[in-house]
């Protein structure tokens, strides 16, 4: 399935994973998946082609987190800053998309197969309308397996997230269904477009940048943040290997 | 150790405000007093101090104590009484700009900040003073209380062995850089000057 890369680990990858589950393991990880672009510059090829890599890397990541028992996967594909970028490289981005989610849904079998649950959180609306509709029938198509999920931050930033749930209690006020006392950190928890998910235990965000760059703010403030300065299409299971060993050694400290 | 303002100048970038973040249980008010004095005195605007445990913010008085006693030993002057002058490059050196802020801060100013301004929303809306509709980025940004006058932080030291922000200001540090040092204790103006260094060579896109 073209979003879940087949195969499965080699032996001495086999043999690391038996290892590395021996201790506590994140149930959800997200990913910043930083330096396409530079990818792209370092291969001298097109950017295009450096997001496209992007892209094939998260279908094995995803692959590697199913092998590992992780059973929760949130990425950020594009942020709402994304927008400025030039006309050519946001077109050629939601190209990608377009591709992607029509892949997506042409491949059911593999989709149930798989028991993928695809979310696609962010400020919808901003995108343009056909590839909003190809979310949803993708969103639809998924929405009862439960044997893993991936949410995909798409037109998302986390103060929007925040804004937007804050939005919604008062919107719950209005309507007489909730008084402003009612309003908590939990009530808030439960209107932010991660409302189904618990907070992920592991931020990684590759190609060396240290910061969260708007992504998650509210869900990450306690979860272990790694940066690591591979660039993301060179991401490698040994990488993955490396934060899941660092969440460990954060584990106690965490609880 | 007159060359403070030289260094900051030495730097591409400064960060305006700095959130010094200590992950580690034992907590320095020594150390965190050097700490603060010298983001003044290489001219950093404005200065957070968090601790998950809301420490510092508990002990206030005694760190601020330790602050004005380093500002004595360090910069061998009284600060609050001190203004800008910049006579001529000869004795810009010598001349220190004081004018720094400080704020200590706990979990208290995270997320239950947020919640706060949330309800305090929600309290104008019950009392049609205001729409749903009326609640943006912005707006929810203005309405928030801890950082007052306070620009987002440009850069966060993180002290301690925890890889987590423990919950320190989530909504401000959207474009923060988190610089990690592996302990405040006995922490040397070297390795502080070091991550200053490692900052102003970032490049930050912002989303471009």
């Amino acid at each position: 399935m073209s979003w879940i890369r087949e195969g499965e680990l080699t032996i001495i990858e086999r043999f690391c994973a038996n290892i590395i589950k021996a201790g506590p393991m994140p149930k959800h990880v997200a990913f910043i998946m930083d330096g396409n672009r530079r990818y792209a510059q370092k291969c001298h090829v097109e950017r295009q082609q450096g997001h496209s890599q992007g892209f094939d890397k998260l279908a094995q990541t995803l692959r590697w987190c199913l092998n590992l028992g992780i059973q929760e996967v949130t990425v950020y594909a594009f942020s709402i800053e994304n927008f400025k970028r030039s006309k050519e490289e946001v077109d050629g981005l939601m190209d990608l998309a377009r591709q992607k989610f029509s892949r997506l849904l042409g491949e059911q079998e593999n989709l149930k197969k798989h028991g993928v649950c695809i979310r696609v959180l962010g400020d919808l609306p901003l995108l343009p309308l056909d590839i909003q509709e190809l979310i949803a029938q993708a969103v639809l198509a998924t929405r009862n397996y439960n044997k893993c999920f991936l949410n995909v931050c798409f037109a998302y930033t986390s103060r929007h997230e925040i804004s937007n749930a804050v939005r919604e209690m008062a919107w719950g006020v209005e309507q007489g269904l909730l008084e402003p006392s009612d309003v908590s950190e939990s009530l808030l928890d439960k209107c932010l477009y991660t409302n189904n998910s618990p907070d992920p235990d592991l931020l990684i965000r590759t190609s060396g940048e240290v910061r969260l760059s708007d992504f998650l703010l509210w869900q990450t403030s306690h979860s272990c943040l790694v940066f690591q300065s591979v660039l993301w299409p060179e991401y490698s299971f040994w990488n993955l290997c490396e934060a899941i060993l660092r969440f460990q050694m954060n584990y106690n400290a965490l609880q | 150790r007159q060359r403070w303002r030289s260094d900051g100048r030495a730097l591409q970038k400064l960060p305006v405000h700095m959130g010094l973040v200590v992950t580690e249980e034992e907590t320095s008010y020594a150390d965190m007093a050097s700490l603060v004095v010298w983001c003044m005195a290489v001219g950093i605007s404005y200065v957070s101090v968090y601790d998950h445990n809301g420490i510092f913010k508990r002990n206030n008085s005694r760190l601020m104590d330790e602050i004005l006693k380093q500002q004595q030993e360090l910069l061998g002057l009284d600060c609050s009484k001190y203004t800008v002058e910049f006579a001529n490059q000869d004795k810009a050196d010598q001349v220190l700009n004081c004018q720094s802020t400080l704020k200590v801060l706990s979990p208290e100013d995270g997320k239950a900040d947020i919640v706060k301004a949330a309800q305090n929303f929600c309290q104008l809306v019950a009392q049609q003073q205001r729409t749903y509709t009326d609640l943006d980025v912005n707006v929810l940004d203005n309405l928030l209380s801890s950082t007052n006058g306070f620009p987002d932080p440009d850069l966060v030291l993180k002290f301690g062995p925890v890889d987590s922000t423990l919950g320190f200001l989530p909504w401000h540090i959207r474009l923060t850089e988190i610089i990690s040092l592996p302990s405040h204790l006995n922490i040397s103006y070297e390795d502080f000057f070091s991550a200053l260094h490692h900052y102003a060579a970032c490049e930050q896109r912002w989303g471009k």
